[in-house]
């Protein structure tokens, strides 16, 4: 069995996120190809054919110029999988090559259970097991599920070319994020505001917790969405991806954006009214209480 | 001598047809007056006001003669009382001799104006004149001298008062005129009987006859002329209250305190939902500007004026006044302000104090409901969230429905959906439902019922907000939503008695719902409880003697005159109480009634810490209340002010459940 | 100008999902229903787009599945969608993506749509693929994740949500699909006289069978809830308990704390 891995470029760089296709791959046991649309720079050190088409000519977003190289490798190399990291450009592509391929979509895999694909659904509340029934499998995973595999191996380079006008979709830059202020990645401690927090008066009493642990604070999209704290302080797949030694989910729920954020973190205590919060399947340590009340009283705790 | 004066002496009775004509195109002109104000007030929609005639009559004059709003504040308010029964015996009293002079003695020929009747009469009108000259003075004093904070004093005020003086001056130097020249000598002992014209008189003791009747004619044409002046400037003025605000007393609703009109939803040919121009308010809402007088007691007393909201009761009457001087398609919502619609609590202070029966809450809930219905826009995100939430599972935090039953585990309740028989339906209400605090008293109520042998039915998870905030907001449509829903399934139950925990609950089911169809006996707690007692189904042991302070809960203390009965329940516990300054009916609201309870509070300083702070003045260590409002606004409240160490606040069921047996 | 936007109704996120009786899908006993989320916005902005046109374009709002979800059809309607297309069927959450959006495809595919809206991904199934598919069936251009959407003189400007707050400009030449993120805009909440005038607006109701072509090329197995963290703990009880004891956690588990 065989695995085509489309690996991800980006203002130049090729992301870390295509090693954890390699991971997966090699957790099904199959062999293994990868295309990109990139440079030669830019290729994945792994075994096995990169086809590699020129990001120049491409252009680095283009549906369905990309959709075309893919197939073309698809043709070369007939995989059974083709598996894509369940990111903004995986989850735009993959299923323009899937309804090319007449192949059944398994989306944002989070692991692989009784022959099947684990995801997660009703806002990460629940799971499901899906098996696909068409002879090929397009796959998205979710960043962080599979740890990455190291980066080792001499691709052999296959270039491919193709000319594919845009079909009425014209990419025409990129607008930078707003200048961050924190760089959460290089915390050791996060303490996070969610919407267990309830109001933006309440948002002291998390950076006081942060502060007493010596971190920092972050935030959930919605309460950067509401406005109580800038934008630079969400962490989750549209803010920073984090992995602190210590990080404290405070009144957050747990939704899968959130998680997919935080989940490398070595050590994860979360505050939660809900004792069945999705939270809880990533928390070390779960505390059942309203985040308001049980803030202070740690904050006091760990200055005595 | 005989105890009696000759009518127009000293000024003819020729004069007597000039003095009618005068005095009748004086009243032609404020009656042209008062009827062009008609065409103004016309600008709003019609509304019937006139129903029930007898009654309404009863309670103005009752209203006007008794002075009793108007006295309510004593500052300006006694002062205001006396003055206007003084001028009101000199204006009748004027009336008597007009009438003796020109009807009953020609025409009768009877004379009352003379012996004991005379005596009594003149001595009446003198210490009249005197009351009304000292309570003039009063009022000026406090005006003009003590300029009390919010008190607008303007042109017209010096005027009047200065009018005013005059003529209850003018009227003493006419009598003591008339008094130096015909009384003085001739009839001392008459003269007794009115005291400040004898005064008077001696002052002009020394002139010649002559000089007198020059005086007296000059004195009595000069107080024919400022009288008239009065009279004719009176629609026109401040003055114009004691028609406008006597009539307002005439058209006060006579409908429960707090009801709402209820839109038809099915007409669709309303076009216009809620207040956005003058033409969309009623002719009431006009008329109130007219009957107000500005004494600014609404705005003293509004919770939101007091803690620094832009909303001020009485501007907003005066505003929607002076938007229909500018025409009936004036818009509203620009002059008065989205904030301060926004602001209000609908506590009903304003609308209890004010002397003039002006409807103030009404008001806001029409100009909201245009912002609503119309707009679509909310004071606050979180509030259009708690509105969606309300849409989609029935309780504005957005909690799954499934679970609103969920606090009466353990408990020994009957669920009522299916069909098994209970003595009362217990409506829980959103809070008491899902708010952990609040579960307390829901379960502290159930005990007690089960202590007293009766048996509560709740409607569980088929339950749904009654829909009050959303209709406080203006949100006519999300409320009548809900409350079909609720009615249905009260209805389907068969049960005949429902009790609350919550007074915005007691007063939507039992007031509000009859305009949908529901027409059965609802109560809060507290009357219930207290009944219980008193039928002895529930015993309740002393113990020993707590010091607390009550909060009379708007929703329950003005709007529904609930007062004793808590205190009865607390005393019967064997709990004090030491009263704030402001409880009963003159209580301050918690901050979270018309619907703010959804809202985050921007403006100004904390409602709620203004009402902590005076029940911690008390000294007593305890703060009762019986609204899950009050309760979550009062343990916010204590959180963000100094008396975290010094206050507690516990729900009256908390005090009841401690205390049973005995 | 023509405008589709398809919605899905699913169920109020904070409900308790249980598996339903097949194992395959959640019991639908005791949820509380609404728009999904992502499809609001796809509403909002089509209604933003016709009214920024002088209310010439046509919105037709469609929704797949039981009596139920005409509910969320009105709630379009009263945004100010035109009118609704109901596809009706009785059990549309035993159809995979791609048989979703061959339904929608083969009801828009003769009737000349410019543009069609929709959500990025559903808030219980969240696979994600339907809009794009159906672009991909209907020969649209197609761009996802639109937090920002301007139109002029016939081109549209979007604006893609990536990773780490970047944003990918995309311009687009109709006829064009756009899936909708958060961010995108603020759903209106409906004036009353809108409510009144949806419930004249037409709801056409079709049969799924007749738009139904293609058997799932996915299907589900199980569906249950998540184990909990292996060797995670949980604390309740007295907060200042708690707190001790996390503290002492935290000093023997972390380094964090001294």
């Amino acid at each position: 069995m065989k695995a085509l891995l489309v690996c991800e470029y980006r203002e130049g760089k090729l992301l870390d996120t295509s090693y954890e296709l390699i991971a997966l791959a090699d957790k099904l046991g199959v062999d293994k190809a990868a295309v990109l649309i990139g440079s030669e720079e830019a290729v994945p050190k792994m075994d096995g054919t990169v086809y590699l088409a020129d990001a120049a000519v491409c252009g680095e977003y283009n549906p369905a110029a990309h959709k075309a190289v893919i197939l073309a490798a698809v043709a070369k190399e007939n995989p059974d999988y083709l598996i894509f990291c369940h990111s903004s450009y995986g989850w735009d592509l993959a299923p323009r090559v899937a309804a090319a391929l007449k192949a059944g979509q398994i989306t944002e895999v989070v692991g692989i259970v009784d022959g099947g694909f684990e995801v997660g659904c009703c806002n990460a509340k629940m799971r499901r097991v899906v098996k696909p029934t068409s002879a090929k499998v397009v796959l998205t995973i979710q960043a962080g599920a599979f740890a990455a595999a190291p980066a080792q191996g001499a691709p052999r380079i296959e270039p491919i070319e193709v000319t594919v006008d845009g079909q009425g979709l014209t990419f025409t830059g990129y607008e930078p994020a707003e200048a961050k202020t924190i760089d959460l990645t290089r915390a050791e401690v996060i303490v996070s505001a969610g919407r267990g927090v309830g109001k933006k008066d309440n948002i002291p009493l998390i950076a006081a917790l942060a502060k007493a642990l010596g971190g920092e604070l972050g935030a959930s999209r919605p309460v950067v969405d509401a406005g109580w704290v800038e934008h630079s302080l969400q962490v989750g797949t549209t803010g920073q991806t984090v992995a602190p030694k210590l990080y404290v989910a405070c009144g957050i729920s747990g939704a899968i954006q959130h998680l997919a954020g935080m989940k490398k973190s070595d050590f994860v205590v979360a505050i939660n009214k809900d004792k069945d919060a999705p939270i809880g399947e990533v928390a070390d340590v779960l505390v059942v209480a309203d985040v308001v009340q049980f803030a202070p009283i740690l904050t006091a705790a760990l200055q005595k | 001598m005989e105890a009696t004066r000759e009518i127009y002496w000293n000024i003819g009775h020729g004069t007597v047809l000039s003095m009618y004509l005068l005095a009748a195109a004086a009243i032609v002109l404020l009656a042209r007056g008062i009827w062009m104000r008609v065409a103004h007030w016309r600008q709003g929609k019609p509304l019937n006001r006139f129903d029930r005639y007898p009654e309404r009559t009863r309670r103005m004059i009752a209203e006007v003669l008794g002075q009793k709003k108007v006295a309510r504040v004593r500052a300006g308010g006694v002062f205001h009382a006396l003055f206007f029964w003084s001028f009101l015996i000199l204006f009748a009293g004027t009336l008597l001799v007009m009438l003796q002079a020109d009807f009953m003695t020609p025409v009768l020929q009877i004379n009352l104006l003379q012996g004991h009747f005379y005596r009594g009469f003149s001595l009446v009108l003198d210490v009249a004149g005197a009351g009304a000259i000292l309570m003039l003075a009063g009022l000026a004093v406090r005006r003009f001298l003590l300029k009390p904070v919010g008190l607008e004093t303007v042109n017209d005020d010096y005027r009047i008062h200065a009018l005013l003086f005059a003529i209850l001056i003018t009227g003493f130097l006419v009598e003591g005129a008339r008094m130096a020249a015909t009384e003085l000598e001739q009839n001392p002992e008459l003269a007794l009987f009115s005291p400040v014209g004898l005064g008077v008189a001696k002052l002009m003791a020394g002139a010649s006859l002559e000089k007198l009747s020059l005086l007296h004619r000059t004195f009595w044409w000069l107080h024919f002329a400022l009288v008239l002046g009065f009279i004719s400037i009176l629609s026109r003025t401040k003055l114009k209250h004691i028609f406008f605000t006597s009539a307002n007393a005439f058209f006060a609703p006579l409908e429960p305190k707090g009801a709402l009109a209820t839109i038809n939803l099915e007409d669709e040919t309303i076009e216009q939902f809620g207040a956005a121009t003058v033409a969309d308010l009623s002719w009431k809402d006009i008329f109130d500007a007219d009957a107000c007088t500005s004494c600014k007691r609404c705005q003293d007393r509004c919770p939101a004026h007091v803690t620094a909201k832009p909303l001020s009761p009485m501007k907003l009457i005066q505003q929607i006044g002076e938007a229909a001087e500018s025409g009936s398609n004036t818009g509203l919502i620009e002059t008065i302000g989205a904030e301060a619609i926004w602001s209000c609590t609908t506590c009903r202070a304003c609308e209890d104090i004010c002397p003039a029966n002006n409807e103030h809450v009404n008001k806001v809930i029409e100009l909201r409901r245009n912002l609503t219905l119309m707009e679509g826009t909310f004071p606050g995100d979180e509030v259009r969230t708690a509105a969606t939430n309300l849409e989609v599972n029935g309780n504005p935090f957005g909690m799954a429905f499934a679970a609103r039953g969920d606090w009466a585990e353990g408990l020994e309740v009957v669920r009522v959906g299916e069909g098994e028989p209970a003595d009362i339906l217990y409506f829980a209400g959103c809070y008491a439902s899902f708010d952990k605090r609040n579960r307390e008293v829901a379960r502290n109520f159930v005990k007690i019922c089960n202590a007293a042998g009766v048996k509560v039915g709740i409607l569980g998870k088929d339950e749904k907000c009654c829909g009050e905030p959303a209709r406080k907001l203006g949100n006519e449509y999300l409320y009548q939503m809900l409350a079909q829903e609720d009615i249905e399934t009260i209805k389907a139950t068969g049960i005949r008695k429902i009790v609350t925990t919550c007074p915005h609950c007691f007063n939507t089911l039992s007031r509000d719902y009859q305009d949908l169809g529901l027409a059965i006996e609802t109560e809060h707690y507290s009357t219930w409880i207290n009944q219980l007692l008193e039928d002895g189904r529930l015993k309740l042991k002393q113990g020993e003697l707590q010091d607390c302070t009550y909060h009379d809960s708007c929703y329950l203390g003005r709007y529904k005159d609930i007062l004793s009965e808590p205190r009865a329940l607390l005393n019967a516990a064997g709990w004090q109480i030491k009263e704030m300054d402001q409880s009963g009916y003159a209580s301050f609201c918690c901050g979270a009634g018309g619907g703010r309870i959804l809202a985050e509070e921007n403006l100004g300083s904390r409602i709620n810490v203004a009402r902590i702070e005076q029940a911690a003045a008390t000294g007593a260590g305890i703060l009762v209340s019986n609204c899950p409002f009050c309760l979550t606004m009062f343990e916010d409240g204590i959180k963000t002010s100094d008396c975290e160490e010094t206050l507690k606040v516990r729900d009256l069921t908390e005090i009841i459940i401690e205390r049973i047996g005995g | 100008m023509k405008i589709l936007v398809c919605i899905k109704q699913v169920p109020d996120m904070e409900s308790r999902f249980k598996p339903a009786a097949d194992g395959l899908w959640f019991n639908e006993a005791d949820l509380a229903w609404r728009i999904n989320e992502y499809d609001e916005y796809a509403v909002e902005q089509a209604v933003k787009l016709k009214e920024q046109l002088g209310n010439e374009p046509e919105i037709t709002v469609l929704s797949i599945g039981p009596d139920r979800v005409v509910e969320v059809l009105k709630k379009a309607l009263a945004m100010g969608a035109d009118r609704a297309v109901h596809v009706q069927d009785s059990a549309p959450q035993q159809k995979g993506p791609w048989q979703i959006a061959s339904i929608i495809a083969n009801y828009a595919r003769d009737k000349g749509f410019d543009l069609i809206l929709t959500g990025m991904q559903s808030q219980d199934r969240g696979s994600a693929q339907v809009g794009v598919l159906v672009a991909e069936f209907l020969g649209f251009a197609c761009a996802t994740t639109l937090v920002g959407f301007s139109y002029v003189d016939g081109v549209i400007h979007a604006k893609r949500e990536l990773e780490g707050g970047l944003k990918g400009l995309v311009d687009l030449r109709l006829p064009a699909l756009v899936t909708c993120q958060l961010g995108l805009n603020i759903p209106r909440y409906p004036t009353l006289p809108n409510i009144m005038r949806a419930k004249k607006k037409e709801i056409e109701t079709l049969s799924v069978t007749s738009l139904l072509t293609e058997e799932p090329l996915a299907i589900t197995t199980q569906f249950y809830a998540p184990a909990r963290k292996e060797g995670g703990l949980v604390l309740e009880g007295d907060l200042n308990e708690m707190a001790q004891q996390l503290v002492d956690i935290l000093q023997e588990k972390t380094s964090v704390v001294r």
